[in-house]
């Protein structure tokens, strides 16, 4: 077991990482857009990643899931990532970072 | 993975050769354009004219949307297409049918072969209406862009009867009255009912998600839904059982008033828009929803009789009504949303399963942007030409027009072909 000092370190390294899984539509990364809700390490092998879409509809939406699971593998192969897709609260433009803002052209 | 849009999605067996079909048709039918300028520059109705509207109408656009549309079902109604195996037997049905019927026309073989063709196509189209039904049937969730898709397919379904009808009277002469009226009666039902509606429903769903615009004002589309529907019902019922009355401009008015809701709506969309440019995609659609206000002015124009115009005035407004419904307005939405669909259908084939593992290249790598710039710049400048070659009844005009179509024809098949054959540049490394 992890101390909660570890623990916050690896949340803020897989914060990082998802900053290079890009939503192909947009081009702009998904932790920009606001689209991650939680990151959460259980100080074992488990991740749990609570995110939404821009739209419910997105067409893509299961390969932006997947590359969420394979980017934080690729630097933690032994963790288990649990990806919880949510549309409570739904995402809105509110929500994106003003780095997004700048990406956006806004 | 719950409640994902790609759970459902059908095989792109099933929806890529549609593209293919249609893109080609695209081509065919702007050469036939070129083969026959004099059918847009004359002052009569005649066969090689309705060769080419059935090849614009059938082969290419509704085709293009019967492959969108079984892409975008899982989208809109969250469940699968009801049969792939259906779907997959109404596209060679409906191939054969329209190659059958375009043949048809283009050869003037009305007492001979219009009956087959025209029931071929029925056939196919009842097959596709049976295939949307029953998905739908199954939805679960029914949001109110669903009302534009069923009831859209349902005045397809109108439209083709009507057809299969006009067919038999040229075999048998049942009708009442004069088979022109029954003609207006069938192309409003096929431009009006299916196209319009159609595209409202995808581009409000659409539109929004690549824009990224938020909190949008549904209420708007509602009243394009009941404004297009109740005018265009009118419109039918009046020429059915009273051969066109004075209110007919009331009824047009009723259906542009639909559509000017509906143009308010992607207004609204553009302006809420968090994603500032726009790629080609997106500049082909905003020109096609612009694009729809000129027949909205030409048909009402025309519809009011009181007007008097000369024959061959009224009829250079009605090629203008027509011919910009086709080109202007179904033309450049397909143009535009075939590259905010058929990049991410073979994206996701070939790169789903390499995403996060390895540098994967985005939907929009798959074609050439610049092949695609090029192609929205000789469509738009096809346009200009096109009216004042209809207008000045000119056919050297308007065959610069169809040269200039014809290279944004080639263009766009050269960036189709391109994506549809694309290889996967991962495995290329790999071996």
């Amino acid at each position: 077991m992890k101390t909660p000092e570890e623990i916050k370190s690896i949340e803020s390294q897989i914060w990082n990482i998802l900053k290079f899984v890009i939503d192909p539509e947009v081009e702009v990364n998904i932790v920009d857009m606001g689209l991650i809700y939680k990151v959460e390490y259980d100080g074992e092998k488990t991740v749990n990643i609570e995110m939404t879409l821009s739209t419910p509809a997105c067409p893509i939406g299961d390969a932006i899931v997947l590359n969420v699971q394979e980017a934080i593998k690729s630097k933690f192969p032994d963790f288990e990532v649990d990806v919880n897709l949510v549309f409570d609260p739904p995402w809105s433009p509110d929500m994106v970072s003003e780095e997004g803002k700048v990406l956006l052209g806004l | 993975m719950q409640g994902l849009a790609t759970d459902n999605a059908p095989s792109p067996g099933v929806v890529v050769p549609h593209f293919i079909f249609a893109s080609i048709s695209f081509i065919v039918v702007v050469v036939l354009m070129l083969l026959s300028a004099t059918s847009f520059t004359g002052f009569f109705f005649e066969p090689h004219l309705l060769a080419i509207t059935h090849t614009a109408v059938l082969g290419w656009g509704t085709m293009i949307i019967f492959g969108a549309l079984y892409q975008l079902i899982p989208v809109i109604f969250e469940t699968a297409l009801y049969s792939e195996r259906l779907a997959k037997a109404t596209f060679w049905t409906f191939g054969a049918g329209v190659v059958m019927m375009v043949y048809t026309f283009w050869n003037n073989e009305f007492s001979t072969l219009l009956v087959y063709s025209a029931s071929l196509t029925f056939i196919a189209l009842m097959m596709f209406l049976f295939n949307i039904v029953a998905s739908t049937r199954r939805a679960t969730k029914k949001t109110f862009l669903s009302h534009f898709i069923t009831t859209a397919t349902y005045w397809l379904g109108l439209t083709a009867f009507l057809a299969l009808l006009i067919a038999l009277n040229y075999k048998f002469s049942f009708f009442s009255q004069s088979h022109l009226l029954y003609l207006k009666m069938h192309a409003h039902m096929g431009m009006a009912g299916w196209f319009l509606l159609l595209v409202m429903g995808a581009a409000a769903t659409l539109i929004p998600m690549f824009l990224v615009s938020h909190q949008m004002n549904e209420n708007k589309l509602k009243f394009a839904f009941y404004f297009v529907n109740a005018g265009l019902l009118l419109l039918e019922l009046d020429w059915l059982f009273l051969h066109g009355t004075v209110m007919i401009p009331v009824w047009g008015l009723l259906i542009a008033a639909g559509i000017v809701f509906f143009i308010s709506y992607v207004a609204e969309s553009y302006k809420k828009r968090l994603r500032r440019n726009l790629d080609v995609g997106m500049k082909h659609t905003m020109i096609a929803v612009l694009a729809m206000l000129l027949p909205v002015i030409l048909g009402l124009t025309a519809s009011v009789s009181g007007l008097n115009f000369k024959p061959e005035i009224l009829w250079k407004i009605i090629m203008l009504y027509g011919f910009s419904i086709i080109f202007f307005f179904i033309t450049s939405i397909i143009l535009g949303q075939t590259y905010k669909t058929i990049p991410f259908i073979i994206w996701l084939v070939k790169y789903k399963s390499f995403v996060g593992k390895t540098k994967t290249p985005l939907p929009k790598d798959l074609y050439s942007e610049k092949i695609a710039d090029i192609q929205l710049y000789f469509y738009i400048a096809s346009i200009p030409v096109f009216i004042a070659g209809i207008i000045a009844g000119s056919e050297i005009i308007f065959e610069t027009g169809a040269v200039l179509l014809l290279i944004t024809a080639v263009l766009y098949n050269i960036n189709v072909f391109k994506i549809v054959f694309h290889k996967s540049r991962i495995e290329n490394e790999n071996t």
